[in-house]
């Protein structure tokens, strides 16, 4: 058996603004394959983690790796596709079409050939089922749409790992529906290690494998018998917590 | 009619104009696009100090307006990013700071004269063919960066955390960027004139994005918009004895406001 490295490797993470801890010794493993959600309070650190998962932010003490590899030499960035809370915020003035905006995330990876680029960039949307909307401007997309956008351009390198924030603000019910369909067929078929945070507990709660519950530190749910220590600690943060099952799924 | 093309200095601005107009709309779309507007006003003003060091040394004014523009450009981005002050106030501290520091200097010279003058508002007559040949060479190597770069920069005007984390290299272009805007502005200064270069980055830009067409469409039609006011406003300026700066600034302003007319809402 070979070793495969743990896609996120986090420990004793620290991370202090203006003598406030916003994060204090968190330690975590993502390994490939998982499907794993964040949830905590508002101000509890949870954006702030993924922030620095991605070298957004540094830390103020503590290792972080990504792929095996420490962050600062970390230079695979084609393999994490990141979906940022802005979804909702887009400025819809910004003159970009649909094809545009998708064609972004391929642009760090140099070498495609201008066809082979056109051919990934629309089997990106066509999954997306957004081929149709290629030349709408972002502006005139509904929440739903930009959201679909968003992650085909996330996609469109061919990440092996999938960071979500927030990803349903601002996006209706029906849209919702289908993009956790998505995850979940993107998890299972594709295999694709995915990461995002929620206050959306009660619509995930079937399909994710891992809770983790961030406010300052970490508790993590692996397994049923946690979620009832969860289920206490939600209620402590004032989350409701009665709706959080936990399932791992085999692969 | 063509009386224009008789002189040698109106052949020069002609050229000198035609590669300022496509530098200026094509990297000032970056400009606007990034919310930086305000940074073409403050770099134009801070090449104002270099032309005022030109003037009293004796140096190339034209040099020393890029090296001046330049420093500052630098200076802002590592104020930015390093103090992570608001880059709106760090820009007007620039822009004021620059203006009185190169008025002090001509004023202490004793050089507030016409020259000046041709600095602040552009002058057709001031270019000469080492200029034009600064201008072009330089013109050639920025238009190459931007081509080559333009989905980099054009990622990052659009969300620059996303465009870091998907692997850009966001510092190094940002830099790269301002560097080339600031020359571009310190060599515009003759035709156009440092109170004046600002809205020839702009405005072809804003009205552009007026018709909501994609970013190459976008682009195209400011280039268009550009060349158009510089040439049109470079012969006004010469039939009517006028400063090019304002002639050209006024017929963009016009193609502005039609845009606004043209695509109401």
């Amino acid at each position: 058996m070979t070793f495969t490295p743990s896609i996120f490797d986090v420990r004793n993470l620290s991370y202090i603004v203006n003598g406030q801890n916003i994060l204090k010794n968190l330690s975590l493993i993502i390994k490939r394959g998982e499907y794993c959600a964040v949830i905590g309070p508002n101000g509890g650190g949870k954006t702030t983690l993924i922030r620095l998962l991605l070298g957004l932010e540094k830390p103020t003490s503590g290792e972080i790796k990504l792929f095996g590899v420490e962050l600062k030499k970390f230079k695979a960035w084609y393999k994490i596709g990141y979906v940022p809370q802005r979804v909702s915020q887009i400025d819809t003035n910004f003159p970009a079409n649909v094809y545009e905006v998708v064609q972004m995330g391929l642009t760090a990876v140099r070498g495609n050939s201008k066809e082979k680029g056109r051919e990934i960039i629309e089997a990106s949307m066509e999954k997306m089922g957004i081929l149709h909307l290629k030349d709408k401007l972002i502006g005139e997309l509904s929440g739903g749409q930009r959201q679909r956008v968003m992650i085909a351009r996330a996609l469109v390198s061919k990440p092996e790992v999938l960071i979500l924030d927030e990803p349903n603000t601002g996006v209706d019910i029906k849209s919702q529906h289908r993009f956790y369909e998505l995850l979940r067929e993107l998890n299972i078929n594709e295999g694709m290690t995915i990461l995002f945070i929620t206050h959306d507990i009660g619509v995930i709660a079937d399909d994710i494998a891992r809770l983790f519950t961030v406010n300052h530190s970490l508790l993590t749910c692996n397994n049923p018998k946690e979620a009832v220590s969860c289920e206490a600690m939600s209620k402590l943060y004032g989350i409701e917590a009665h709706a959080v099952y936990n399932h791992h799924h085999h692969h | 009619m063509f009386e224009i093309f008789q002189y040698q200095f109106m052949i020069n601005a002609i050229l000198a104009g035609t590669v300022i107009a496509i530098l200026a709309s094509i990297s000032g779309s970056f400009m606007v696009l990034r919310r930086y507007s305000l940074m073409t006003e403050t770099l134009a003003h801070s090449a104002l100090v270099g032309v005022a060091i030109g003037i009293i040394s004796g140096l190339s004014p034209l040099w020393m307006a890029v090296i001046v523009a330049l420093f500052s450009a630098w200076s802002i981005e590592f104020l930015r990013s390093y103090y992570k002050l608001y880059s709106d106030a760090i820009l007007a501290i620039f822009l004021s700071a620059s203006l009185a520091l190169a008025i002090t200097i001509v004023s202490l010279a004793g050089a507030f004269n016409s020259s000046l003058f041709s600095y602040l508002f552009g002058s057709i007559l001031s270019v000469s063919t080492a200029d034009v040949e600064l201008i072009l060479g330089f013109g050639v190597i920025a238009l190459s960066l931007l081509a080559y770069y333009h989905k980099e920069l054009y990622f990052i005007a659009f969300d620059e955390e996303v465009a870091q984390v998907s692997g850009i290299a966001v510092k190094r272009l940002n830099f790269m960027m301002v560097s080339i805007v600031a020359v571009i502005i310190a060599l515009s200064i003759q035709i156009v004139g440092t109170l004046l270069i600002g809205a020839l980055m702009v405005m072809p830009t804003v009205s552009a994005l007026r018709f909501r067409q994609g970013f190459v469409k976008t682009v195209a039609l400011a280039v268009i918009f550009a060349q158009a006011s510089v040439l049109l406003g470079m012969a006004l300026s010469f039939y009517l004895s006028l400063p090019s700066g304002a002639t050209i600034v006024l017929c963009i302003l016009a193609i502005f406001i039609i845009s606004l007319l043209v695509n109401r809402k």
